[in-house]
């Protein structure tokens, strides 16, 4: 018997556009994965440096290039999994991902520009965003520009059924 | 010379003639068909020849099947399937909590799901507040989620 302990996943959601909340705690998510990962590549960097030429190496000594290095790191890490896969790490965990207006996958170019025009959303005081809530195919600036769109990419109905099963284990036991 | 139909019933009599030869042949029809011993006649057909000359590969290859394909609507029938009776009456349960058991699958179902309902609740209160209805709005990318419906009766309709 099914019973009623917590909410089933939502079902038929695949291809429609995210809201607000998935795509905020996904972009949350990515930013405290690249921090992390910045931070434990420039870990590893100098430590390679002081076992190599035996001299200290931080990367806090030198600003303008840790700035440089944390701005292209923040690119590639955006764009390169953009490109790839349509999702980031962030967005993986939250079961969405980057398609082109049309619903097909997008290409580097479109990976590149939404990289590149993501930080115009936030120069305008956080305003670009509001189109994710506000128009009508919850497209932010930075969506308009790059012409993508942000949908729900995770099989609910798979979901459903692994709720339910579980449900049929628990009630079983 | 033939004679058209039409010609023929403009001759004087010709109507009375044709009447009787209906009426004629509707007498022999009746006469032959009530002679005939359907059962015995069946008794006598060897079925199992009939079906041995027919060539049932070549019909096969007669059949275009990705038309039919084509034409099956998987997601209404999938639709009609009860996941819940199904897991309940069945042991599919058990094989997908056996293939599926990881807590980490557990714990993205719930985020994913949360997300989802939040998602939904801030929609819901921002159309409220901009006076607009959720029907009236595209799901998704017309190729991942097809035509809206009210942009189908639009697109129907000549509509902009």
């Amino acid at each position: 018997m099914v019973t009623a302990s917590a909410a089933p996943p939502i079902e038929g959601r695949q291809g429609h556009y995210a809201g607000a909340v998935s795509r905020l705690v996904a972009f949350a998510a990515d930013v405290g994965a690249s921090w992390g990962l910045f931070t434990l590549g420039a870990a590893a960097l100098a430590f390679t440096i002081q076992l190599v030429t035996g001299t200290n190496f931080s990367l806090t000594r030198h600003q303008i290039a840790s700035l440089v290095a944390a701005v292209v790191w923040e690119f590639v890490y955006f764009a390169y999994q953009w490109a790839l896969s349509g999702k980031t790490i962030g967005m993986a965990v939250l079961g969405i991902r980057v398609v082109r207006t049309d619903g097909s996958p997008i290409g580097a170019r479109q990976a590149v520009v939404r990289t590149l025009t993501l930080p115009l959303s936030f120069l305008l005081l956080g305003l670009g965003f509001i189109g994710i809530l506000t128009s009508r195919d919850r497209h932010a600036l930075h969506d308009r520009l790059a012409g993508t769109a942000v949908v729900y990419s995770w099989d609910a109905r798979a979901a459903r059924l692994r709720w339910l099963a579980r449900q049929d284990g628990s009630a079983s036991t | 010379m033939v004679t058209e139909p039409a010609a023929m019933s403009a001759l004087p009599g010709s109507g009375r003639v044709e009447q009787l030869a209906q009426a004629v042949a509707e007498r022999v029809v009746n006469m032959v068909m009530d002679a005939i011993d359907i059962d015995a006649l069946l008794e006598r057909i060897d079925i199992d020849a009939v079906v041995s000359r027919v060539d049932v590969d070549g019909l096969i290859d007669r059949v275009d099947v990705e038309k039919i394909v084509e034409r099956v609507d998987v997601k209404k029938i999938v639709d009609r399937i009860d996941i819940d009776a199904l897991v309940e009456q069945t042991e599919l349960g058990t094989i997908i909590a056996r293939s599926t058991s990881g807590v980490a699958s557990e714990v993205l179902d719930v985020i994913r799901a949360q997300g989802v309902g939040l998602d939904d609740f801030f929609a819901r209160w921002v159309n409220r507040l901009l006076r607009r209805s959720s029907h009236d709005l595209p799901f998704g990318p017309p190729t991942l989620v097809g035509l809206h419906p009210a942009r189908a009766e639009l697109t129907a309709g000549g509509g902009g």
